[in-house]
């Protein structure tokens, strides 16, 4: 790791102009991103940040970290890769409700269980937004959109509830509601030592439903912290989880007291000692040849 | 509109004057984010609103900020910017694709009414009279900025009837 030097939110943000639809709440998503950022202090070179498909995936590219806006719902396993392959650098990962819960869903099980270090963002909007207002995996009951005319048949997934089961280390949500306290939260995460999540209630402006947008996230959000919640409680955590879509809970649910060591630290351990007994690089291939 | 951590009863000239600087300061940068946005998606007379608005918020942070510096000079400040969201800017979904003149000046009224809202609020607890008197000063000057954004409000011509839904694709199955 260098030497902390200070950095600013603006040294986080790129030149490039951000072409969500005016309005969207991954505006301040980014905007929380940078201050996090800011806050850790690492410079933006040391940081890969890894989205996949969506309007929420752009967000890689509004930043001065090393960017990969790569394929849809393959966030996670290319941000594992990266991580494994340099376990230096801070290692984001990000993208939508559909990105990380339809198509990429079953990849979250598997950073869970190896606690890789990574923290991983999703916009929830409840809604695939970048291909004009599809169903996504949290959108609501009953709702109507062009793939669900009559209204959705599904119950939506739960977010926290499902990380939380799979035995996430570090689960929280925030919200545009609070701008600083979304920043916090992402630092926390950030900081935590392993797999982190953090669903973002980012109301979709242009698709998205009237209860969704700030002021109805406004008129349900509640502080776990002003709760009292004691998030080293796994249990306690989960039972608020199950308000998901009813209540907004802002901050962290769970955090593991006791984390885990995360696998990248692992492998690292495991070659450092298998490499003392291992042959010179020049001589490598000699381990292929039969004798 | 939230604040975090502001200690009204206690809070002192120096601190208020800071308080009202980060105010002004958020509120330009959120302007200035809107005004891009509007660029980016060709809306130019919105665009232009917005960058006025960001100026008129520098201008009197800059005015603010002097007054500061003319009292305390460069004592260190004692609040910092994550106490205030969203007081005197925009909310960040305010804005939205191919506003009109007249919508961007009413998302701006609801900021200048929020302000005025948050200052009232903030005054039955206030001890120090000083900052009292800023407090009534700043609540006055929102009083001010609203009659002027509505009396410009007034002399738009009505809107086009078009609704923003118009301007948007509608929606495919994929
Ligand atoms: C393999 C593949 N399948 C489907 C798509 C089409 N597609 C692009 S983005 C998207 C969903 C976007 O929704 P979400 O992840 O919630 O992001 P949002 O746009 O709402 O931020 C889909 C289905 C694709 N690009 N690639
Ligand atoms: S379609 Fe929705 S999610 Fe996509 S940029 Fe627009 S407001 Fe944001
Ligand atoms: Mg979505």
């Amino acid at each position: 790791m260098s030497a902390t030097c200070e950095y600013q939110a603006k040294d986080y943000k790129s030149d490039l102009k951000p072409i969500w639809c005016p309005g969207c709440g991954d505006f301040s998503v980014v905007q929380g991103i940078y201050r996090a950022l800011a806050a850790i202090g690492r410079p933006p070179h040391e940081i890969a940040f890894v989205s996949g498909i969506g309007c929420s995936s752009r967000i890689p590219g509004y930043t001065t970290a090393y960017g990969f806006n790569s394929v849809h719902g393959r966030s996670l396993p290319i941000a594992q890769g990266i991580k494994l392959a340099n376990p230096d650098l801070l290692v984001l990962a990000a993208g939508g409700d559909g990105d990380g819960f339809s198509i990429g869903g079953g990849h979250i099980a598997h950073l869970i269980r190896r606690n890789m270090d990574i923290t991983y963002i999703v916009m929830d909007n409840q809604i695939y937004g970048l291909t004009k207002g599809q169903l996504s995996p949290t959108s609501q009951k009953g709702r109507t959109t062009c793939t669900s005319r009559y209204g959705s048949l599904e119950e939506p997934v739960n977010p926290l509830l499902y990380v939380l089961a799979y035995g996430a280390g570090f689960v929280a949500q925030a919200s545009p509601t609070d701008l600083a306290g979304m920043a916090a939260t992402i630092e926390e995460a950030i900081r935590y030592p392993g797999f982190a999540f953090v669903n973002i209630q980012s109301p979709c402006v242009t698709y998205g439903e009237e209860a969704q947008q700030i002021k109805g996230l406004k008129a349900i959000s509640e502080n776990l912290t002003a709760l009292g919640h004691n998030p080293a409680d796994r249990l306690a955590a989960m039972d608020l989880a199950q308000h998901y879509g009813q209540k907004l809970h802002l901050g962290v649910f769970y955090r593991n007291p006791e984390p885990a060591p995360t696998y990248d630290g692992l492998v690292r351990e495991r070659q450092a000692l298998l490499s003392k007994d291992a042959p010179p690089a020049e001589n490598i291939l000699d381990l292929f040849i039969k004798k | 509109m939230t604040t975090r951590g502001i200690d009204y009863a206690s809070l002192s000239l120096k601190d208020a004057l800071d308080l009202a600087v980060l105010i002004e300061e958020e509120a330009q940068e959120r302007y200035e984010d809107f005004a891009a946005q509007m660029e980016q998606h060709r809306t130019p007379e919105a665009a232009t609103f917005f960058r006025l608005m960001a100026q008129n918020e520098a201008k009197h942070g800059e005015e603010l900020a002097a007054r500061r510096s003319s009292l305390f000079g460069t004592e260190p400040k004692a609040v910092t910017r994550e106490m205030i969201y969203d007081i005197e800017a925009p909310d960040f979904d305010a804005a939205r694709a191919f506003m009109s003149p007249r919508q961007a000046m009413k998302a701006a009224l609801a900021s200048e009414v929020k302000a005025h809202a948050f200052f009232v609020a903030a005054l039955p607890a206030l001890k120090d009279a000083g900052v009292k008197a800023l407090f009534e000063e700043l609540r006055d000057e929102e009083v001010h900025h609203t009659n002027l954004v509505t009396a410009e409000l007034a002399k738009l011509p009505p809107d086009s009837g078009l609704s923003d839904e118009d301007f948007v694709d509608e929606p495919a199955a994929q």
